[in-house]
């Protein structure tokens, strides 16, 4: 007692620099916030502010809107487009907080109040969106935009505005409406049911072992499956149950279960089994079976798209997108199979060749994969990573990503101490441009907890525009890095090091925007292009020119060796075979599911799957990514016709990165500049091609992602 | 069940915001095995305390120098006055001991010297005890000056090294604190230091009001019996309770 006595008492110093100037009796969420920035006052916002502040919000939000619909003036851009800009502020201001913390910072209260909420606002937008009056007037001033004198980014605004409400089903007949909406119902069941159907299969199945079966596991492998079992002892009801599990030892298909016993064991026979047990998820011919669910999701998609007006529900979708049609993204994806596949089988050349010298008798199969893969990693791309670490301080990489911008864009970072945030770990920075005047606030909450959820991503406080006065964002990064054990600094794995580049790229997106309207800012553009900012800024973070700068030993302050980067790159390129081939399969079979036509029955999943990957040529030793019936991104995620984006963005940051590459200069001051005006800033104000366009002068190749991940024919 | 549901909200939420996942892949990979979130209060305790540890270094080397030295001296102050009751009542045991103010300063100065080398020392690393051992023998001390008060009228030959050995124990309670609440690695000795330099202030502080309040009645022929031992006695209590607290 006394110790926390002392330790509040010192913190009471040292933090408490600030004082509150809210009002404790009202709402934060109903007063201005004359915090330094606009930070949100986040010590003085509590669980209990966000439900009244939401459902005023959407009371003010509707109440708005009957404004700009009952204006009797004619409709005009000004007093229709630029106001609907005008709405929701309320409810933006607290949706921000509240989805932002309830992601990093959550607790049971929170999640509660986000499954209360999510039905209240799906509600509350489709009653903007499906509003006769207000589409009407929308629909005016486009018919009319000839006439009217906009600027482009006002045309896109328009444009994308009306597109919404279309999209929406504003076009249709009441008869249609009724049928999208039972569509859109029906859907959503089956998705649900899809996903509680895999989880049920992923936890179906169970490898129990003796332990005379665990040769070739690794202590701490084999610690994980003890623990497992000892753990399903614990949940066991009856004795019989427990004596199941008395001693054992238990894999499960989760990925973090399988994939380290498929690396490690020598049994064939078990390898063999736990790899079935997980392509087999949702394809038993039970109860749980997903075979029949996905292709009705499919079939109803496409009975959508066609009441929309689309060929498809692929072309449905795309329309919204920066590769526009089916075609565009089979071309892409058909361009990098070849050469994926190609190298896959010289992987499984590879391993073959280890088999055999083992004096194995068998063919390399697709439960061999990860155990022969791991030995020729080990031969031929070996990499200590606890040697990399020491170099890897978070501090150290944060520098780097600072001074990389510096170089690129003479943007400055100055750390903030004397602002309070919604945790400790969470730190703020102040980004200037380079002539000195303020750009944006950055926030980086970097280490793993147990109230964050899993991953990392890039999320903001506040928007930018410049429509009333220039606003400029609050953007954050959140990620789950290891945080430091005592009283050393945090150190990164080369992986986290990418991952904070990557998201600093996203920050770099929404803080660089320069637009009039926020809801084209910054990282509004379509999925597939989106990626392609935040992917850019990864190439420079495995540049050994940059990497050497921030790389330092956190003890010694020794730049990290020459041959550690070189063993560093050279790792990267490692089963790239595997990893683009299973990959483009998933995306090929996701395109195939969502270009079926509506009237087109599909008894067969399995059959649909196969007469695809067969027409691809996919080889025996490697299964999709996902298969039809695990496929939770397009039947339950919201990516159908969208898993491509991943390597879609890919192309664009290599080949993108290539033109600094071919300038001979990693900060080429011209190519800078230019990626700043023609991509980083413009956030969604033109079309996302015509944006690579610009910057690069012409459209995108594949030729520069090939190389990078050594399926040029190099390797 | 739930955790699907949940993701799905998750998509609602982050697409109405434009939250851009890493690889939102892996992100829903590891959403389905890590399974519902559950909330461990001592674990997010836990790592909030650690939190608040790095973000106190992290501010702390940002501020100028005199800053933090003044932040160090007032932490230590404070560990005396108002919190640190349990030194206050053995210096004030070492007070009721003493008839002449010289052979206060003398005891004063032995304990002074001796917190100050093993706070030094703990701080460092080189000497490590456990926390509830350190704090049950503090107790103890301090019902063994009252005692001591009570028993003898003259100021015992030992005394002087039996207040240096529990000084020792008492700088490995003030290191425990210090480096729960974290030293800037940078200044690390001259923040020892103003630590130390506090405590030393909230020390002479209380010596300073008892003194001011007792003087004049000090000279008094009933002070003992109806001052003095009334007072160590209750500080012996006082110690006493703690010291079984503390063993429990």
């Amino acid at each position: 007692m006394k110790r926390l006595i002392l330790i509040t008492a010192l913190l009471f110093i040292v933090s408490c620099q600030q004082e509150s100037k809210m009002d404790p009796n009202i709402n934060p969420f109903f007063q201005e916030w004359n915090t330094p920035y606009e930070v949100p006052p986040f010590l003085d916002i509590k669980d209990e502010h966000y439900m009244p502040a939401y459902e005023q919000g959407m009371k003010e939000n509707l109440e708005e809107i009957d404004v700009i619909v009952n204006n009797p003036e004619d409709p005009t851009f000004a007093n229709t487009i630029e106001e609907l800009e005008r709405t929701g502020k309320l409810l933006s201001k607290v949706g921000r907080v509240f989805s932002n913390l309830a992601s990093s910072n959550t607790n049971p209260k929170l999640q509660e109040l986000q499954r209360d909420l999510s039905p209240m606002l799906s509600a509350h937008y489709d009653k903007i969106s499906l509003n006769e009056g207000l589409f009407n007037r929308v629909d005016a001033i486009w018919q009319n935009r000839e006439n009217l004198d906009l600027t482009s980014e006002q045309a896109k605004l328009l444009n994308d505005t009306r597109k919404g409400f279309v999209r929406s089903g504003a076009l249709l007949s009441e008869d249609q409406k009724e049928r999208i909406s039972e569509i859109n119902s029906k859907i959503s069941g089956l998705s649900t049911s899809f996903g509680q159907n895999l989880l049920a299969e992923t936890n179906g199945f169970e490898l129990i072992l003796e332990a005379s079966d665990l040769e070739g596991l690794s202590d701490g492998v084999i610690a994980a499956a003890a623990d497992a079992a000892s753990q399903k002892m614990d949940a066991a009801e009856s004795d019989e149950e427990k004596d199941k599990y008395n001693d054992k030892y238990v894999f499960t298909p989760h990925r973090s279960s399988m994939y380290p016993f498929l690396t490690e064991s020598t049994r064939r026979d078990l390898r063999e089994k736990l790899y079935n047990s997980y392509v087999m998820r949702g394809d038993n011919n039970n109860d749980t079976d997903n075979k029949k669910t996905a292709a009705q999701i499919a079939k109803l998609r496409a009975e959508r798209a066609q009441i929309m007006g689309y060929k498809t529900h692929a072309h449905f979708i795309l329309d919204d997108n920066m590769l526009k049609t089916p075609e565009e993204v089979y071309d892409l994806l058909n361009k990098l199979w070849k050469p994926a596949v190609k190298r896959a089988k010289v992987e499984v050349a590879d391993m073959q060749a280890v088999a055999d010298a083992e004096g194995q008798n068998f063919k390399i199969a697709a439960w061999d994969w990860w155990h022969y893969s791991e030995k020729v990693r080990k031969e031929k791309y070996d990499l200590d990573e606890s040697a990399i670490k020491p170099y890897l301080s978070l501090d150290n990489v944060l520098q780097g990503v600072f001074n990389t911008t510096n170089k690129l864009w003479g943007l400055n970072f100055t750390e903030i101490f004397d602002i309070d945030l919604y945790h400790p770990d969470a730190r703020i920075w102040e980004v200037t441009d380079k002539d000195g005047s303020h750009l944006g606030i950055f926030i980086g909450d970097y280490f793993t907890r147990s109230n964050k959820r899993g991953g990392a991503w890039m999320s903001s406080f506040k928007g930018q525009s410049n429509l009333d006065g220039r606003e400029r964002p609050i953007v954050v990064n959140v990620c789950n890095f290891p945080a430091p054990v005592g009283d050393d600094p945090a150190l990164l794995s080369f992986d986290n090091v990418v991952t904070l580049f990557h998201e600093f790229g996203h920050a770099m997106h929404g803080t660089l925007t320069d637009v009039k309207y926020e809801s084209m800012a910054g990282t509004s553009g379509p999925r597939d292009f989106i990626e392609l900012p935040s992917q850019l800024l990864e190439h420079w973070a495995s540049e050994p020119q940059v990497l050497k700068s921030f790389a330092t030993h956190y003890k010694t302050g020794e730049p990290i060796p020459d041959e550690l980067i070189e063993k560093l790159l050279n790792a990267s390129k490692f089963n790239q075979g595997f990893i683009n081939t299973e990959y483009l399969a998933a995306s090929l079979l996701d395109m195939d599911w969502h270009t079926i036509s509506a009237d087109e029955d599909i008894k067969d999943a399995n059959k649909f799957e196969s007469e695809s990957m067969k027409k691809v040529g996919l080889i025996g030793e490697i299964a999709p990514r996902y298969r039809t019936t695990y496929f939770a991104h397009i039947f339950s995620g919201g990516y159908s016709s969208g898993y491509y984006s991943y390597v879609h963005a890919a192309v664009l940051d290599s080949d993108a990165f290539e033109a600094f590459k071919e300038a001979g200069d990693v900060f080429d001051p011209n190519l800078s500049s230019k990626l700043r005006s023609s991509i980083y800033s413009m956030g969604s104000t033109e079309e996302a091609m015509d944006l690579f366009v610009e910057f690069r002068g012409r459209k995108p190749v594949i030729e520069p992602l090939l190389k990078v991940r050594g399926l040029d024919g190099s390797e | 069940m739930k955790v699907i549901r949940f993701i799905l909200l998750s998509f609602i939420f982050l697409a109405s915001f434009n939250t851009f996942s890493h690889n939102p892949e892996d992100f829903m990979i590891a959403e389905i095995e890590r399974g519902q979130m559950y909330f461990e209060n001592e674990e997010i305790a836990a790592e909030y305390g650690a939190a608040l540890k790095r973000q106190r270094i992290r501010r702390l080397a940002a501020m100028p120098f005199y800053k933090k030295f003044y932040i160090f001296v007032k932490a230590g102050f404070e560990h005396i006055i108002p919190q640190g009751i349990d030194h206050i009542l053995f210096v004030l045991g070492l007070f009721f001991s003493c008839i002449t103010f010289r052979a206060l300063l003398w005891q004063v100065t032995a304990f002074t010297v001796a917190h100050s080398i093993t706070l030094i020392l703990a701080a460092q690393g080189f000497v490590q005890l456990r926390g509830d051992i350190v704090e049950a023998i503090i107790a103890l001390s301090i019902v063994w000056v009252a005692v001591e008060n009570v028993l003898f009228k003259e100021t015992s030959k030992w005394r002087y090294s039996i207040v240096f050995a529990f000084g020792l124990l008492h700088g490995l309670g003030f290191a425990a604190l210090l480096t729960q609440y974290g030293l800037p690695k940078d200044n690390f000795i001259s923040m020892l230091l103003a630590f130390n330099i506090g405590v030393e202030f909230g020390q002479l502080a209380v010596l300073l009001i008892a003194f001011i309040l007792i003087k004049l009645i000090m000279k008094k022929n009933w002070y003992s019996n109806e001052i003095k031992i009334p007072a160590s006695l209750i500080i012996a209590a006082i110690g006493l309770f703690w010291f079984i607290e503390r063993i429990i």
